[in-house]
């Protein structure tokens, strides 16, 4: 572990104080997304489903859901889609660059729901960068079986296409689906919930992992409540402006809660009795 | 531990200079323009003793409209946090002032505490006002916040014309009398009638008789039709103005400012009425209808805010009803809500 010298204990003191990582790596995924491993100046312990906030001295701070493997680590993976401002920079930054983050933030996905059950991942475009650490913790544990029903915009922009086949060998019933296809693709074409057929589990007896646009885990949640998984079980992770990710700036407010403290994680079930972000559902 | 004492009106000035040589001293004073706001104090003379019960709100001086986090040096690429340990006495708050800052402590530091935030109340010591006069907009007397508070204050002075009744609650605040032992004086059964008095005399001029109570429970009967909000979000001018005057509305953003060497991190006050509030990645506005976020300001003060944090979001100060261009300020809402509970209709004109 390197711990290079520095005043102790930074983020104890300070919430809002970001810590030092080198960026050592940038993989290309597709035309505007990036896989980030860091090498941070201290460690940090994070589990799937939770965020930092990641930034650029001068250009500011974006929530990133952690993308590797639940751990204790001075490593740390981020996977990033460059959509504006922040996210732009961060993209023009290369390997040696620093980034600076804080966190874990908010809760993690309650992987005990899975104990015993069947596993269904729902993800559209980015939203598989929080859901790889999981899949990733369900082949290692090797008793879950899992189906992965993955949607993007095209064939082209399948994040973590590589970890796709991967998972498809150790076991993961991997489901692909693109809204256009390009020549060439011979898989499925359409949303994700046109494809519950190849989930090959018992929805009353498994458990839902969705993340995605919300229009999607809008669809996911109420087709698969419909199909009888209790909504205790039907978990998803929301997206929201944050600004701070420690429940003071009150940008991602909803209702009781704050989403960056108390979410991003939550089943179907508190979404529905909060009525988190008035989704109307 | 709460303890009282005499303070003769003629004493005052030699203990404001004796604390003003000991920390940095903030009262309400003149500004340029003639309006009285509260300012740190240069000439003791020039405290307006007299101000009207409503300044602006003391939010400035915890959180203030513009704050700097950190400043990144890129030269040595370091790190610094500039968290205010300046140690400051506040004089002429009033009550609603200090109970809003008790609830804003329990936002701020109970729960992952904000290291700005809290450092500057650590370090202020608060000498508040008893309101002879209350405002013709405040309603304080409905929400046990103000005029007169039974707890939950440094110092409280109450006026009793040639002399001031005073009282302490925290350890800093007692020490700060016990160094100053000669000026105050053990209160006498009169000095007690008097505070009764004067207590009584400042209840019974409240104009507004406001029930957020009542409110509330209105609201969650869903007796509330979405017309009614969407009556008062016609009204609404989008300025922000009822935030930035609320002494508990806290909603902040954080930009970054590149300088030649130096980036600095700030976060300053925003509003969750403008719509860019919610903004997502690729301009998705959650919260575009406007009705929303009229609902989400008043929801939050009567519904949330005492579900999570045991106080209203709202201390009754009146200020959104100064400033408020559309008249739908808390009090104004609060009045037509309750006439829809008497005549158990909705009234959508000038209520
Ligand atoms: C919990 C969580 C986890 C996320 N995980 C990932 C991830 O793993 N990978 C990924 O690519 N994206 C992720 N996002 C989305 C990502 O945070 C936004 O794409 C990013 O904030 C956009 O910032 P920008 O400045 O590039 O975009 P712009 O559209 O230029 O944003 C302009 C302004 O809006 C703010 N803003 C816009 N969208 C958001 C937002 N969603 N949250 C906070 N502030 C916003 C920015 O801070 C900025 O100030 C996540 C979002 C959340 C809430
Ligand atoms: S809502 Fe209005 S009356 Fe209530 S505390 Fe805020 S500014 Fe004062
Ligand atoms: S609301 Fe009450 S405490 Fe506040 S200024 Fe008015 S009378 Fe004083
Ligand atoms: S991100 Fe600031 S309150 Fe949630």
């Amino acid at each position: 572990m390197k711990v290079k010298n520095r005043e102790p204990a930074k983020q104890e003191n300070n919430i809002y104080r970001p810590i030092k990582g080198t960026i050592e790596r940038i993989k290309k995924q597709t035309s505007d997304v990036s896989l980030f491993t860091l090498e941070l100046e201290e460690p940090v312990h994070y589990k799937a489903g939770q965020f930092f906030m990641v930034s650029v001295w001068g250009a500011g701070e974006v929530p990133i859901s952690v993308t590797s493997l639940a751990r204790k680590s001075t490593r740390i993976e981020f996977c990033i889609r460059r959509v504006g401002m922040v996210t732009g920079r961060i993209h023009q930054l290369k390997e040696g660059d620093n980034l600076w983050i804080r966190g874990p933030y908010g809760r993690a996905f309650p992987l005990e729901l899975a104990k015993g059950r069947d596993v269904v991942i729902v993800a559209g475009g980015i939203g598989i960068a929080p859901l790889r650490p999981l899949i990733e913790t369900f082949m290692k544990r090797k008793k879950y079986k899992v189906s992965l029903l993955y949607g993007s915009r095209s064939p082209d922009d399948i994040v973590y296409l590589d970890e796709t086949r991967k998972w498809k060998q150790q076991g993961v019933n991997v489901v692909l689906t693109v809204d256009r296809p390009t020549d060439g693709w011979k898989g499925n074409v359409g949303l994700v919930t046109t494809l519950w057929h190849l989930a090959e589990v018992d929805f009353k007896k498994s458990v839902a992992f969705i993340c995605g646009p919300e229009v999607m885990i809008r669809a996911a949640m109420q087709d698969l409540f419909f199909f009888g998984m209790p909504e205790e079980r039907i978990i998803t992770t929301l997206e929201a402006h944050m600004k701070c990710g420690v429940g003071k700036c009150g940008h991602c407010y909803a209702g009781k809660l704050y989403i960056c403290k108390d979410g991003p994680v939550f089943s179907y079930k508190e979404i529905k009795e909060q009525s988190i972000l008035n989704l109307g559902f | 531990m709460k303890r009282e004492w005499i303070l003769d009106k003629n004493h005052l000035s030699y203990w404001l200079r004796q604390l003003r040589n000991q920390m940095q001293l903030i009262a309400p004073m003149r500004d340029q323009v003639g309006d009285i706001v509260f300012k740190q104090v240069e000439h003791i003379h020039k405290i307006e003793l007299n101000c009207p019960s409503l300044l602006p709100s003391v939010k400035e001086f915890f959180l203030p409209q513009y704050e700097r986090l950190f400043e990144y040096s890129k030269k040595d690429d370091r790190v610094v946090d500039s968290i205010s340990k300046t140690k400051r006495v506040i004089f002429g708050l009033r009550s609603c002032d200090v109970a809003a800052l008790n609830t804003l402590d329990r936002f701020f530091i109970d729960e992952m505490p904000d290291p700005y935030y809290k450092s500057r109340r650590e370090n202020s010591l608060l000498i508040s006002i008893v309101c002879n006069n209350p405002d013709p907009t405040c309603f304080c007397i409905g929400l046990d916040t103000g005029p007169y508070l039974k707890q939950g204050f440094d110092i409280q002075l109450t006026d009793l014309g040639d002399r001031y009744f005073v009282q302490a609650e925290s350890e800093w605040a007692i020490s700060i009398i016990k160094n100053y032992h000669f000026l105050f004086s053990r209160p006498q059964k009169s000095d007690y009638d008097d505070q009764y008095e004067v207590l009584l005399s400042s209840k019974a001029r409240f104009q507004k008789r406001i029930s957020l109570q009542q409110s509330r429970q209105l609201i969650k009967s869903g007796r509330i039709k979405d017309s009614f909000w969407q009556g008062i979000t016609s009204r609404c001018f989008e300025c922000g103005g009822c935030v930035y005057q609320c002494p508990l509305c806290t909603c902040f953003t954080v930009v970054d400012r590149s300088y030649n060497d130096t980036v600095e991190r700030a976060r300053l006050w925003d509003s969750c009425l403008f719509k860019g509030f919610t903004r997502l990645a690729g301009g998705i506005l959650p919260n575009e209808e406007r009705i929303k976020r009229t609902k989400r300001w008043f929801f939050h003060k009567l519904i949330h805010y005492p579900d999570v944090l045991e106080s209203f979001g709202c201390v009754g100060c009146g200020r959104c009803t100064v400033t408020c261009p559309g008249r739908i300020d808390m009090a104004s809402v609060c009045m037509k809500l309750k006439s829809i509970a008497l005549n158990g209709e909705e009234i959508t004109d000038e209520g």
